[in-house]
């Protein structure tokens, strides 16, 4: 079954009259357990596309199932509630809550779980352990390297066990050590089971994925996996 | 709970802007603090009237009679010299009066050898005592003969005696009032210190008749106090002491009183209708200064959401709902003003502290303006804060956490 449905999704902002179409009709299928980076150059709409996924704006047109649940129609109450349970994000520039502890950063989406568990702080400790920060608890981002809050926000998006990491440049502002560190985390999390979307414009980031799609001008210009099974077709 | 999460954050968030918590909770600090004194300075000046009355030795029975006109607790328009002894007489001769207790007063110094004291002398008959109802702690009260013979003798009360003769038996003794030496014949027990710090054992006695040829010559009373058989006849005495002074002073129909009556109903009403009018006009200050506070917060509230942009997508994108984001941001303004109430009846307490420290004004606490901040505070974070709050949650996840 596919986790991410996406069927013919549009998306335009209109700016002082201007309509501006920056999805051209998208259709994108990902399967639970998938590894797959999103392509492009900027201004192709890779981010609005995460954002779209994410759940983070609705699509103009077009349907978009998640788990097979249709969320283009939700209402913020219940699309905030997509995002906490279902989907984890982790930024490119971080996006950690300035001076407060990574502990708590990681804590954050318990915050707003309809259900949070009882060890929350054991959980994070945890999670935290498993990133390599077990000696930084209490550190706040400022005092933390790009590496290390980059291994803070994979925790955080991992604290409410969501099926999907939606990745946005992670290796962007890292250097090429803690790229590979980062790259090495979200291989082991595929390992795990999870659907792990990357979205960047560095092709040896997107290698790691079993699928690379590419995007141009708002519309998906190459699929690795339609073409895989194309070629097997044509044997 | 949600509701306990989001006050949390909060917290977190107040803690974390602190320059900006700080400049918020300066309105409405200074509301509650205006607010504080004023109640304070209201409470504290009736509380002072009302221990005046309690220490004036009126009974339900009787009243007073002051020459001059004007208003109570005011300096007298003019000096009257109008009310006479005979005044007195004429009023103890009305059937529903028991007592009629003439009396001057003034303030002077009493000289015992090296030591000297300031203190309020009043020219009284015998029966000041028995209108006061105050018993003596040692030796005798003032005598009709004293006052026939016009005698240089003087009853003490506990705060001269104290500062006169430092132990010492005054019995006997002679104090020295201007140029006339006094013999000391009785002491009056002690009150102490009222509440509002009024002392009325600050006094001195001596004959009316000597006080009038001696100490003030003057022949006129400054004040006569009727106590009459029975309270409930209190009003028709008043209208009879009225006409029989206006009789004796000659004044004519549309001339006004030349005296006035000091009654517990009349100071007690006085009390109630500046308490009415400082009442208003402390609602009215206190609500311009709270709403300037309440703006200043809805101000910097925006300009702190917008700082804050980056954390609000945040929070969205880890399943934070619009409710969530007004909630934590209506907390916040509510804990900013709550927080500027505390800081404000802190000012507010030292204030009026130093006010009542330094005598500039007296000053009473009550509980009152605790619980009316406490409202206050509450209703203006709410009100102000839900603009700003409702703002930060329509912001769009997508664009504020793309904002640098």
């Amino acid at each position: 079954m596919n986790l991410i449905e996406m069927n013919s999704i549009c998306k335009s902002y209109r700016n002082i009259g201007f309509e501006t179409r920056v999805l051209k009709d998208v259709t994108l299928h990902i399967e639970e357990g998938d590894y797959i980076s999103i392509m492009g150059p900027s201004g192709a709409g890779k981010s609005t596309l995460m954002a779209i996924m994410g759940c983070l704006s609705q699509p103009s047109s077009g349907e978009y199932l998640l788990d097979g649940e249709e969320v283009g129609q939700l209402n913020d109450r219940k699309l905030s509630r997509v995002r906490n349970e279902k989907i984890g994000f982790v930024f490119q520039a971080f996006h950690l809550l300035p001076g407060v502890t990574a502990l708590e950063n990681v804590i954050l989406p318990l915050v707003y779980a309809k259900r949070p568990p009882g060890n929350i702080k054991e959980r994070a400790r945890e999670l935290l352990a498993k990133v390599g920060m077990e000696h930084r608890l209490h550190h706040t981002p400022g005092q933390l390297s790009g590496g290390e809050q980059q291994r803070v926000t994979i925790a955080r998006s991992l604290i409410n066990d969501p099926r999907i990491i939606l990745a946005d440049e992670p290796t962007g502002n890292l250097d090429s050590k803690n790229g590979i560190e980062t790259m090495k985390t979200f291989d082991n999390l595929v390992k795990e089971g999870k659907t792990i979307v990357l979205i960047t414009h560095d092709l040896e980031v997107a290698q790691h994925a079993g699928r690379i799609v590419s995007i141009r001008d708002g519309q998906i210009a190459s699929d690795s996996d339609h073409e895989e099974r194309g070629s097997i077709h044509s044997l | 709970m949600r509701i306990f999460e989001n006050l949390g954050q909060a917290l977190r968030g107040l803690r974390l802007n602190r320059g900006n918590t700080f400049l918020m909770t300066l309105g409405v600090m200074i509301g509650i603090a205006s607010l504080t004194v004023i109640v304070a300075i209201g409470d504290g000046i009736k509380v002072k009237v009302l221990d005046r009355i309690a220490n004036m030795g009126f009974g339900p029975e009787s009243f007073s009679v002051i020459a001059g006109a004007g208003r109570m607790f005011f300096t007298r328009s003019k000096n009257t010299v109008s009310m006479t002894l005979e005044d007195a007489e004429d009023l103890l001769a009305l059937p529903t009066v028991r007592l009629v207790v003439p009396r001057q007063r003034k303030r002077m110094q009493i000289i015992n050898k090296k030591e000297f004291t300031s203190t309020r002398v009043y020219g009284v008959t015998p029966d000041w005592q028995l209108a006061r109802g105050w018993n003596m702690k040692d030796g005798d009260f003032l005598s009709d003969s004293d006052l026939d013979r016009k005698k240089r003798v003087i009853v003490l009360g506990a705060t001269p005696t104290r500062k006169l003769f430092k132990g010492e038996d005054p019995i006997g003794r002679m104090l020295r009032l201007q140029n006339n030496f006094y013999e000391v014949i009785g002491l009056l027990e002690e009150k102490g210190l009222t509440e509002s710090g009024y002392d009325p054992d600050d006094r001195a006695l001596i004959p009316l008749t000597t006080s009038m040829s001696r100490l003030t010559h003057e022949t006129h009373l400054h004040s006569i106090k009727v106590v009459t058989l029975n309270p409930s006849q209190v009003p028709e005495t008043m209208e009879a002491v009225r006409q029989i002074l206006r009789r004796n002073h000659n004044l004519s129909v549309l001339a006004a009183d030349d005296f006035r009556f000091v009654t517990p109903e009349g100071i007690m009403q006085w009390v109630t209708e500046s308490e009415q009018a400082l009442n208003r006009m402390l609602i009215l200050i206190s609500t311009v200064s709270l709403l300037v506070g309440g703006i200043v917060i809805m101000n910097i509230l925006l300009v702190s959401i917008r700082e804050r942009v980056r954390e609000i997508g945040i929070r969205r994108c880890f399943g934070a709902r619009r409710s969530d984001i007004t909630l934590q941001f209506l907390f916040e303004s509510v804990l900013v003003s709550l927080l500027g109430g505390v800081m404000g009846i802190g000012l507010g307490l030292a204030l009026s502290f130093g006010l009542k420290r330094f005598d500039v004004l007296p000053t009473h606490m009550t509980v009152e303006p605790f619980i009316l901040s406490f409202v206050f505070c509450t209703l203006i974070g709410l009100v102000f804060g839900i603009h700003p709050a409702r703002k930060a949650a329509f912001l769009s996840p997508e664009e504020s956490i793309r904002s640098q």
